[in-house]
């Protein structure tokens, strides 16, 4: 392509018109119509817009102007060059390559995090010259072009060669990976090659044997390195060697024991790496932004992007050590247990890397085989059994086998098929959208809402006909003051989890930061009740579950081929009995923040913004709550009786306070009663470490919270108002990112 | 928009008392000579990736009343400027008539005396007048003078945008309801 220099003249005076151009060709009448075109523009005031309605914001934002070095990729400065002039066929020395390589490293971080090769790895002058002709054999794969026939590679330059090859095979496979999951391109990861080969083409055994080849020439160079030396390049190719087998491995999705030995080598090998990077010599020619040229790509060009070698090593260490848990994954115990999974792994801070994120969405989904072994009715029949239906004849496969289309069990059979075909695929965008990052977790389970809203009343409609052919006797439900009504399990289930998706939006807005101060007391009132909620929902299916075995009893005495259900509560009374205590910590730590939030409020130690445009009830309806207006149950209160309930009028400020500590005291008390169980109690198994990490968090924000109340209670009796200030801090620096608890704090004078 | 930089509303530091009254004018197309290079070069100051012209002029021709300048009594110089447009939203499944402040800028040695705010509420109250539904822009996470300008005039943060920026960093949606719309529908992406 060639490019205008603005140092040379332009071949005709700029006053004069420009010569037009050749316009023959077979099959085209030409019409000059330069006359028209300049009749009509001179109608236009300069800067006027001609546009259709087709052209956006978006079209806009894409055009570039030439000739604005930061929009023109092309444009020199007076005197640069087009091109970087590096040559690579230069000798280098070990330390050299040592240097390089590391940088390289960075450039591979930076790429993970989500910057574009184009800006990372791609500025590299060796990897350009390697892959610009994109390579079909391993001889073509070498940045040296040319290279007389049978003489041997330099030993630095095949060390080198080897390193870059290991890594462009294992950018490929991530690369990959990430493609075919889910992830959001640009706000995650950026999956552009530029048209640029990343080996795809090469196996990956011959590149094996090349790094080994390279790690035998530093072998035959003894004498001529230090041990060192010769180690740390040595570690550098081991460490591409246990990438690509930790990549291989993991498509096999067998057991985690060897699924995670490479990752180990990886987390040994990743150690000496980072205590050898003093015994490099950085080559920052080595590397140029205007490569970016070559590229084919409509971007301006935009500068490199090296993370310091400190943040390259915190990175990468922690994508090893996410690579080691995440293939903990695949030991299944049950679904509430692999739900904890992923939400606790997705929960740490940093999260995991978009790379382990997408292992782990493969793991859990590949080819609609769930951890490899699963299918989705297994998944979904044990979430089922564990949350409502415990040993239900409703789950029994052998409902299968019945043909006669009058049998009651053929009609459950055909009925629950219609419910997970219903379900399936929600069910699993919940282990799905867990995988994302934190704000399109918020986002889409937001979309999911409604879902589950529709899913609940076709579950109903289910429901009754289940109940129809179980000849299920009513109940009178609450058993004092109730009216009869049926277990209902699959909407009791669909239901459960719209609650648990609305009070994870709620939660994950905290962690997000999105509520204003002011806004923290009404929001956890509403967190308070939607857990009542959901409470009182868990304890309608324990009580209709307690009474399962007897209604189902009868049945089985018809239908005599019908196994009697025994341990009808099977893993069901343990999950029931946890989601009670959860629902209740969270209502009661709910209840003291908000009370705790009311009461700053009223002391002027949390302040409203002025907000001179707009309205509360807008706001609310319009904005923080318009995501809840479409769900009918829980309906979402009225403005009106919101804001009464979350401003406690009738509560003094004292009795407010001390309210707040003792919610905030029963929460404490619940979640040591928590932490005391073991993984199987907590459904927690493969994952037990990490939620009692987010258990005992929870906890000490408990404590916090019963320490603000108490303390702020005494500077009210003291009548110290004016000698305070409160602190309300960011997410990440709260105890908990669900739980932000105020700080009160002494004026100094 | 990505990567406009609010000023520092709020600054406690002032580094130059204001020249007199500003003269706060709203924008026309005659303007463009005299102020378009000004405007461009104030708000592309704090990017990394400037936009093109056609960027301004895809917002100047078509809202250029919802362009508003604050100018310098002493040579009507630009000291900040806001640019908006309004049109109709429909990923909802009730169409909004939503109004997108897109740009804001004041130079820095005239920030902190809320010359950002008034610029605003310029641009919300004309966009008011034209029956807008809501206001709605995104401003950087790391922006906290922006937010609280935005904050204190009654906007709410309603979503994350995870590495919005090209620096990578993220951003928030406000918004600002101004009508009741009526629906059960879902929040769009």
């Amino acid at each position: 392509m060639e490019y205008y220099n603005p140092n040379s003249y332009p071949a005709f005076s700029a006053f004069e018109e420009p010569p037009p151009p050749a316009i023959s060709s077979e099959g085209i009448i030409a019409e000059d119509i330069t006359k028209r075109f300049r009749s009509a523009a001179s109608t236009l005031e300069p800067g006027e817009l001609v546009k259709d309605g087709y052209f956006s914001l978006f079209e806009s934002v894409g055009a570039l102007e030439i000739m604005d070095p930061k929009m023109d990729s092309g444009c020199l400065a007076p005197g640069e060059s087009l091109y970087e002039d590096y040559d690579v066929t230069r000798p280098l020395l070990p330390s050299e390559v040592i240097g390089i390589i590391d940088q390289l490293l960075s450039f591979e971080v930076a790429w993970h995090l989500g910057y574009p090769l184009s800006q990372t790895l791609f500025t590299s002058v060796y990897i350009e010259k390697m892959v610009q002709l994109s390579p079909q054999n391993l001889e073509d794969a070498d940045f040296i072009k040319d290279r007389p026939a049978g003489s041997p590679r330099d030993p630095m330059h095949t060390v080198l060669r080897a390193y870059c090859l290991g890594l462009l095979k294992s950018c490929h496979y991530v690369n990959e990976r990430i493609k075919q999951e889910h992830s959001y391109e640009e706000e995650d990861f950026v999956t552009n090659t530029y048209s640029r080969s990343l080996l795809e083409n090469l196996d990956r055994d011959m590149i094996r044997e090349e790094i080994m080849a390279a790690r035998k020439v530093i072998d035959d160079m003894k004498g001529e390195l230090t041990d060192e030396v010769a180690h740390a390049l040595g570690f550098r190719l081991e460490l591409r060697t246990a990438f690509l087998r930790a990549i291989e491995l993991s498509e096999l999705r067998t057991n985690s024991d060897s699924l995670s030995v490479p990752w180990y080598q990886m987390q040994g090998v990743w150690e000496s790496i980072n205590k050898s990077r003093s015994l490099g010599t950085p080559v920052p020619d080595a590397f140029s932004a205007k490569i970016q040229r070559r590229l084919a790509s409509t971007m301006p060009p935009r500068p490199i992007v090296q993370p310091t070698p400190e943040e390259a090593h915190e990175n990468f260490k922690r994508m090893i050590a996410d690579g080691i848990r995440v293939v903990n994954v695949l030991n299944y115990s049950d679904s509430q247990s692999l739900l904890n999974f992923v939400m606790t792994f997705q929960a740490q801070r940093p999260q995991p890397l978009v790379y382990i994120r997408s292992l782990l969405q493969s793991f859990l989904f590949h080819e609609m085989v769930i951890l490899g072994r699963l299918s989705i009715r297994q998944i979904l029949g044990d979430d089922l059994s564990i949350t409502v239906l415990g040993r239900s004849v409703l789950l029994d496969p052998a409902n299968d086998e019945i043909e006669a289309p009058q049998h009651p069990l053929f009609v459950i059979s055909q009925q629950m098929e219609l419910f997970r075909q219903r379900a399936a695929q929600s069910y699993l965008d919940i282990f799905r959208t867990f995988c994302q990052n934190r704000c399109r977790v918020r986002r889409t389970m937001f979309h999911a809402l409604l879902d589950w809203e529709s899913m609940q009343i076709d579950a109903q409609e289910l429901d009754s006909r289940l109940q129809l052919q179980l000849k299920e006797k009513p109940l009178i439900y609450p058993p004092t003051n109730g009216v009869e009504s049926y277990s209902l399990p699959l909407s009791s289930w669909t239901y459960l989890y719209k609650l648990r998706l609305m009070e994870w939006t709620v939660q994950l807005g905290f962690e997000l930061d999105i509520y204003h101060p002011d806004e923290l007391a009404g929001m956890y009132w509403y967190l308070g009740y939607l857990a009542r909620t959901r409470a009182a929902h868990v304890e309608r299916v324990q009580f209709f579950a307690a009474r399962r075995a007897e209604s189902e009893h009868n049945m089985s005495k018809t239908y005599t081929s019908l196994r009697p259900s025994q341990s009808q509560n099977y893993r069901s009374k343990p999950y029931l009995d946890l989601a009670a205590l959860e629902t209740a910590y969270t209502s009661d730590l709910a209840d003291a923040l908000s009370w705790l939030y009311a009461a700053l409020l009223r002391l002027g130690l949390v302040r409203p913004p002025p907000r001179p445009y707009s309205t509360e009830a807008l706001r609310y309806h319009q904005v923080r709550m318009k995501p809840f207006a479409g769900i009918g149950l829980p309906e979402l209160p009225s403005h009106e009786a919101f804001a009464r309930v979350v401003a406690q009028e009738g509560t003094s400020t004292p009795m407010l306070l001390e309210q707040a500590a003792r919610a905030a005291k029963d929460a404490r008390g619940k979640l040591e009663g928590m932490a005391k169980l073991k993984e199987k109690e907590a459904f927690a198994v493969g994952c037990h470490e990490a939620w009692l990490k987010g258990v005992k968090n929870a906890t000490r924000a408990a404590i916090a919270t019963v320490v603000a109340a108490t303390s702020l209670g005494k500077v009210v009796q003291e009548k110290r108002e004016g000698r305070v200030t409160v602190e309300v801090p960011k997410a990440e620096k709260a105890y908990h990112e669900w739980w932000i608890v105020p700080r009160v704090v002494e004026v100094r004078d | 928009m990505a990567a406009t930089k609010e000023p520092n509303a709020d600054s406690e530091v002032h580094k130059t008392s204001l020249p007199g009254e500003l003269q706060y004018i709203q924008y026309q197309h005659s303007l463009e000579a005299q102020y378009l290079p000004a405007i461009r070069s104030l708000i592309s100051k704090d990017l990394s990736e400037p936009y093109s012209i056609y960027v301004y002029r895809y917002f100047l021709c078509q809202w250029g009343h919802l362009c508003y300048m604050a100018l310098n009594p002493t040579d009507s110089s630009l000291i900040g400027v806001v640019i908006c447009k309004l049109e109709m939203h429909s990923s909802h499944s009730t169409p909004t008539l939503r109004g997108y402040i897109a740009m804001l800028a004041v130079s820095s040695q005239y920030r902190g005396h809320g010359i950002a705010t008034k610029l605003v509420r310029m641009a919300i109250d004309a966009m008011a007048e034209r029956n807008a539904d809501e206001i709605v822009l995104e401003t950087e996470e790391t922006n906290i003078p922006a937010m609280r300008l935005y904050e204190r005039l009654g906007f709410l943060r309603s979503k994350k945008l995870h590495r919005y920026y090209l620096n990578g960093n993220s951003a928030y949606r406000l918004v600002l309801p101004l009508k009741a719309v009526d629906e059960s529908a879902e929040e769009s992406e």
